[in-house]
């Protein structure tokens, strides 16, 4: 489904992403892990298309189909999905509003008849109760004054109504407890299915407890250095990360 | 040529009293204010009055057809054409007539040529204790090219009765038409009143808009002043509370593009204690569009307790467009709250990046930002129908079709 090859990209003159290679199936889950700075928000943000950004290398296949050259809204359209680390709060727009937006803009380029506002309202009430959102929520202005796990839950829910191929979620367990922690991930899970893929970006180990990868990959410094199954974030959790950092600053140095 | 002379042949075809000649000669050796006028400092009419115009032409007969287009589909209407009445509703408790005459402050030099050549309006008076369920809609339709256009209009509320109108100024053809329009309210004891201004007329129309409120006790008014067309309009709206407990509301939005200037002046006259004033006024511009606001609020040495809040709120959305932005504030009392706050700014790009990547086009998403910037003030319109056009005339002017409605 995503294809990265040899990724460098950056912002001005400071390169963040030095060379990532990285392929991604459908069904699959995997996690993206490394130390603060190392370039996981970049790579996040170089998929979902953030104009800021400037790829010099390499190139990125989504469905065969390059996407580099697209804009942020046409690889939405495509299925790409991000889930922000920071969600943007937008006064004036209620959740069911931008949600509305967002769906019939997305059938629009697509090709697909505009959904009713009936069969909107349905979906959203399943969704809802599929993610154990309370009702009252969509009249809210999107993510204003929203609780850390209110935002990211907002995330999670949009995600299930634009029913993505490939979600990537940025640091979705930063700012949350346990039980924001437990409700999130349980949404993610649920929405996970054979067709559709999940890159999970985290810190900690502690979120992987919920979202079971099926790879693990360490980012340092712009490259991946290190992949494995699963057990590799229990080492890291152990270990930390210094032990493999280390060893991948020597070879690059 | 130009309007001061076009004025000057006119009044001389014409019969007027000798107060409305010595006033009318005062404004014509004075002429318009200029921009050396503390008041019209950003605002130059020298282009406006340049022009060379017909003076209160009567064109043809309008149609139905015409009403139908730009009227919201209210069952009361009153609908003026060429400064001639051609409708009146029939209301319960609702009198309702052609012009009439009626004194106005007389520093203000186009009041004064408004008094001393106007001949049209119309005037409304609601009986005590009369609730109108239907809001009252004003239709001024201009049919003739180049005219000049004065009204005058009075509206007088009762104690204790509640209205709500909608207003619009229509020109029916290309052609710089310039309206001077002057409404006077009094809101007697315990009334409620609100008022829509729907200022989307033709590209080449110039508009001279002022409203003056007088509020007696317990009294409520908002004025709500929605201003998309014209490619030059003033408005001034001034509030005198003279009583306890009064409430003065208003709310503005602005959304200009290519030469648009508009220029909203307001002044809230706190002279009585225990009253309250919001104001929040939106302004969005486009291309090389202008905007000027000016917010006086004065608080009279005895009127203690006054609640006045004030915000003007500005989205730049091209390079060439400018916004001058004035809060005024003259507190003469020791015991009031006063706030006030002004923004010029540019859309959020961090949430443009996020509208996109959830597969909102671009210029969509700049629409939807720019929607929710303006919503404050639309919401707080209570007429449906004006509100759905104010979001309907939103995304005509930046150009995409999107339902703001939901």
């Amino acid at each position: 489904m995503l294809k990265i090859k040899n990724l460098k990209a950056g912002i001005e003159d400071n390169q963040i992403l030095k060379g990532i290679n990285l392929e991604v199936n459908a069904g699959e889950v995997h996690a993206i892990m490394g130390p603060n700075g190392s370039g996981k928000s970049t790579l996040a943000s170089v998929i979902a298309g953030k104009e800021e950004y400037e790829v010099v290398e390499g190139n990125i296949d989504f469905e065969d189909d390059d996407i580099l050259e697209l804009s942020p809204e046409e690889r939405a359209q495509k299925g790409v999905f991000l889930s922000f680390q920071y969600p943007v709060e937008i006064p004036g727009i209620s959740v069911s509003n931008f949600i509305k937006t967002s769906i019939s803009e997305q059938r629009k380029a697509t090709g697909m008849k505009p959904m009713s506002t009936k069969d909107l309202l349905k979906m959203m009430r399943d969704k809802m109760e599929l993610l154990n959102i309370k009702s009252g929520y969509l009249s809210r202005n999107m993510n204003e004054g929203f609780s850390g796990g209110e935002k990211k839950r907002n995330e999670v829910f949009q995600m299930a109504m634009l029913n993505p191929k490939l979600s990537i979620l940025d640091e979705t367990d930063s700012g949350l407890d346990i039980d924001a922690l437990r409700i999130v991930a349980n949404g993610v899970n649920k929405l996970k299915n054979k067709n559709n893929a999940t890159i999970v970006i985290t810190h900690y180990q502690r979120l992987l407890d919920y979202i079971v990868p099926d790879f693990v990959h360490v980012l340092h410094n712009g490259r991946i250095i290190k992949s494995g199954g699963k057990e590799l974030a229990l080492e890291l959790e152990e270990k930390g990360y210094d032990w493999i950092t280390k060893e991948a600053d020597k070879k690059w140095d | 040529m130009g309007l001061i002379e076009n004025l000057k042949s006119y009044s001389e075809e014409i019969q007027i009293s000798d107060d409305k000649k010595d006033l009318l000669d005062s404004f014509l050796s004075n002429g318009f204010p200029t921009t050396k006028d503390e008041e019209w400092k950003y605002t130059s009419l020298k282009k406006v009055i340049a022009n060379e115009y017909n003076i209160e032409n009567k064109g043809q007969v309008v149609d139905d057809s015409v009403i139908e287009k730009y009227s919201l589909g209210f069952e009361n209407q009153i609908i003026l054409s060429d400064g001639k009445l051609i409708n009146i509703p029939t209301i319960k408790g609702v009198s309702i007539s052609g012009f009439s005459e009626f004194e106005s402050n007389t520093n203000d030099s186009i009041l004064n040529l408004n008094k001393s050549l106007s001949q049209n309006g119309f005037t409304v008076s609601i009986d005590k204790n009369t609730v109108v369920e239907s809001p009252i809609e004003i239709l001024f339709i201009s049919t003739t090219e180049s005219n000049f256009s004065q009204y005058r209009n009075r509206i007088s509320i009762a104690e204790n009765a509640e209205v709500k109108f909608v207003e619009r100024i229509q020109n029916l053809n290309n052609s710089s038409s310039f309206v001077n329009n002057f409404t006077r309210i009094n809101c007697d004891k315990n009334t409620k009143i609100e008022y829509n201004k729907i200022q989307n007329n033709t590209s080449e129309s110039q508009l001279i808009d002022t409203v003056n409120v007088y509020q007696e006790q317990d009294s409520t008014c908002d004025i709500n002043t929605l201003l998309f067309g014209g490619s030059f309009t003033r408005n001034n709206l001034n509030f005198e509370q003279n009583g306890f407990n009064c409430e003065s509301n208003m709310n503005g939005v602005s959304v200009l593009d290519n030469n648009q200037l508009a220029d909203n002046h307001t002044f809230v006259d706190h002279k009585s204690a225990h009253c309250r004033s919001n104001e929040m006024y939106k302004g969005i511009y486009l291309d090389n569009s202008r905007g000027v606001f000016n917010g006086k609020i004065m608080v009279r040495p005895d009127a203690q307790k006054i609640d006045a809040f004030q915000s003007n709120n500005n989205l730049l959305l091209s390079e060439n467009s400018s916004i001058d932005s004035k809060p005024q504030l003259e507190i003469y009392a020791d015991d009031v709250k006063c706030s006030h706050g002004c923004t010029i700014g540019q859309l959020d790009a961090d949430a443009l990046f996020y509208m996109r990547s959830r597969g909102i086009g671009v210029e969509e998403a700049k629409a939807v930002l720019t929607y929710a910037f303006a919503s404050e003030a639309i919401e707080n319109i209570s007429v449906d129908q004006v509100r759905l056009l104010s979001k309907k005339l939103l995304a005509q002017k930046l150009n995409v079709e999107l339902d703001f409605s939901v």
